[in-house]
């Protein structure tokens, strides 16, 4: 008898044993489905745990809305803010708010795995309160345009789209290794005034977008200086008599043919004289988003324009 | 004196049970809308605890709209029993908190905290806080000794005060030119938005002590009606008793500023609009006021939230929009 009981025991112990392995694999199996949720940290160092895949991203600017797009992950969007005008395909997603002002019920609603917001722009009391309701906010920081290409590999590891990514940025590394090495045949550094308001007339500091644009594309930017954007009265900008000006829609309604035509009383100013006054959409050039290379090149040309006629 | 008391305790409770529905009611329309839609049968249930609404839905309802609604249920309160209290004090109608420079000392506190680069909690709070207890100060001692007890003095100072901080906050607008600036205006607006549980059970601690303190006081608002000297005559400490009033309601007020920036209006329109409903007895009208200045408020931040389509508008916008043109009404029904 007591050998049997052994067997069976042994029997029993051995079905035991493939159940709990079945019942592991089965749990593995399941594991291998859902990749298991991660840990990033956001470009300003503050870590935080998001879905191995995420499926819900709400973006909280415009230029962020632009990055996914560009990295053709825009079937994750789930929501954008106001403004978010590019591609025209954003403009039918779901609005939550404006970037400054975000309508933090509806991101809840759109019940995002992860919103991807910006630093300088989202107001921080917003961003602690969704990421006290639960959702984690992942923050870029795009300074410069280093620290964009940056934002647009970074995005793209946390989107799964690395690949694309690196696309992006190194042909828009290429496309600035262009303009820069046309600049660099010109001996010329024209002074360029850009103005980004109406009234009154504002234009962009050194801590901008823009002055790098301007830097980059060979010109010298005559409101280079720590205030990132500074006011001009119409006397300083005759006194600072710039060969170029380069105006940009950014104020709606003020249409840019009668702030030229403005302008054109004063032909003292050396870009009024030389009809050298252009007009530019001010979200190629203040947006943190691979369009930002179309207003390198379009500033470029404003400047050098001997340069790109030269061209075929 | 004796059988006149029962007769106004009543008083005091119908008109309080009355208006308690009223803003109850509006409460709980506060908490069933907004931007992503109305849904009053869901939030009744949710708060009943009957029925678990989705979780989506459930911290919208608990940690988003409830607060909000707590936040402008107190702000309200205060704002509007300031108003009482500061046109009982200097018998002048168009005396509110406001009025005396309060909030845009704060103002310059709240935008000096901005621009400094302190966090918006605690840090732009306090120093709203400091601004107006600051002005506060200045005001009392512009004002002390003797001629403190003109009325008149004090509220041209205030008006003056006010003035130049309305100018300085200019100024700061002015200099300021980066993105700041959002905040800033945002703040001035007066924006409900950022509640949260924290900061709504602070300002309850502040609140509601004050707010007792002025109902102690009610009936000794009701001797400075008729007149400083009567009042003397009847043993009222008149110089005790304004500055205790004036202190309470400023730091209730300066509190509610430092929460959600300057909302204007409620202080002159609702104990007017219910000065005419239920008569000039400070004994009613001090819970009157409370529970009428949270159900304006509540009711202004449910038309800031679901009015514009695009986006949310600051509640200070619709308080005012609202309040300035009644009031004017009010006056000509008055008048006439």
């Amino acid at each position: 008898m007591l050998p049997r009981t052994l067997q069976l025991t042994a029997v029993a112990k051995r079905s035991a044993l493939l159940g709990i392995f079945f019942f592991f694999s089965s749990l593995f199996a399941l594991h291998g489905q859902q990749p298991a949720a991660r840990t990033v940290t956001d470009e300003l160092g503050r870590q935080m745990t998001v879905p191995g895949e995420l499926k819900r991203v709400v973006s909280l600017a415009p230029s962020i809305t632009e990055i996914i797009f560009a990295l053709g992950k825009e079937n994750l969007l789930k929501g954008v803010t106001r403004f978010s005008d590019f591609p025209p395909a954003a403009k039918k997603l779901p609005q939550v708010g404006s970037y400054v002002h975000l309508d933090l019920e509806k991101i809840v609603a759109l019940k995002p795995d992860l919103c991807i917001g910006i630093k300088d722009g989202n107001p921080i009391a917003v961003v602690r309160k969704l990421e006290h309701l639960g959702i984690p906010v992942y923050a870029v920081d795009p300074r410069d345009l280093n620290a964009i290409l940056e934002t647009i590999v970074q995005v793209g590891a946390l989107l799964g789209a690395e690949q694309k990514a690196h696309a992006i940025v190194s042909h828009m590394r290429a496309r600035v290794g262009r303009v820069k090495s046309l600049v660099a045949t010109s001996p010329r550094k024209p002074r360029v005034f850009f103005q980004i308001g109406v009234s009154p007339i504002v234009s962009a500091g050194t801590q901008t977008y823009i002055h790098e644009l301007i830097v980059m594309a060979g010109g010298r930017n005559l409101a280079e200086g720590p205030i990132p954007y500074p006011r001009y009265s119409r006397e300083q900008v005759l006194g600072l008599s710039p060969d170029v000006m380069i105006i940009t829609s950014m104020a709606r309604g003020a249409s840019f043919e009668r702030v030229k035509k403005q302008w054109s009383k004063w032909p003292s100013i050396p870009a009024v004289r030389n009809n050298r006054i252009l007009l530019m959409d001010s979200n190629v050039c203040d947006r943190p988003t691979p369009r930002l290379i179309d207003g390198l090149e379009r500033v470029a040309e404003a400047i050098h324009p001997d340069l790109y006629r030269k061209k075929p | 004196m004796k059988p006149r008391k029962p007769h106004i305790l009543r008083r005091i409770c119908i008109i309080s049970t009355l208006l308690l529905m009223v803003l109850g009611i509006i409460m709980l329309l506060g908490i069933s809308v907004g931007s992503t839609g109305t849904n009053i049968k869901e939030t009744l249930f949710s708060l009943m605890g009957v029925e678990k609404a989705d979780t989506m839905l459930e911290t919208i309802i608990w940690r988003i709209r409830l607060p909000r609604v707590f936040l402008a249920t107190l702000v309200g309160a205060a704002l509007s029993l300031g108003g009482l209290v500061f046109q009982a004090l200097l018998r002048n109608p168009l005396a509110e908190p406001y009025i005396l420079g309060i909030s845009s000392g704060s103002g310059i506190g709240a935008i000096l905290g901005i621009l400094g680069g302190l966090s918006p909690f605690p840090g732009v709070s306090l120093a709203a806080f400091a601004g107006s207890m600051a002005t506060l100060s200045l005001l009392l001692f512009m004002t002390s000794g003797k001629t403190m007890l003109k009325k008149n003095v004090l509220l041209l100072s205030g008006v003056m005060v006010n003035a130049f901080c309305a100018a300085f906050i200019m100024f700061l607008i002015s200099i300021t030119q980066d993105d700041r600036l959002h905040n800033i205006i945002f703040w001035l607006m007066g924006d409900l938005s950022m509640a949260d549980l924290p900061q709504v059970w602070l300002l309850a601690a502040v609140v509601i002590p004050s707010a007792v303190l002025i109902f102690c006081l009610s009936n000794t608002m009701n001797l400075f009606l008729m007149g400083r000297e009567l009042a003397q005559t009847m043993g009222v400490n008149i110089k005790f008793i304004t500055a205790t009033l004036l202190v309470a309601t400023s730091i209730m007020v300066s509190a509610t500023v430092a929460a959600c920036g300057p909302i204007g209006f409620v202080g002159l329109v609702i104990p007017h609009l219910l000065r005419l409903i239920v008569g000039p007895d400070h004994r009613v009208l001090v819970p009157a006021c409370l529970l009428g200045g949270s159900a304006y408020v509540v009711l202004c931040d449910i038309l800031a939230r679901t009015l514009p389509e695009q986006g949310e508008m600051p509640a200070g916008v619709i308080t005012a929009m609202i309040g300035a043109p009644l009031f004017i009404i009010l006056l000509k029904k008055s008048g006439s």
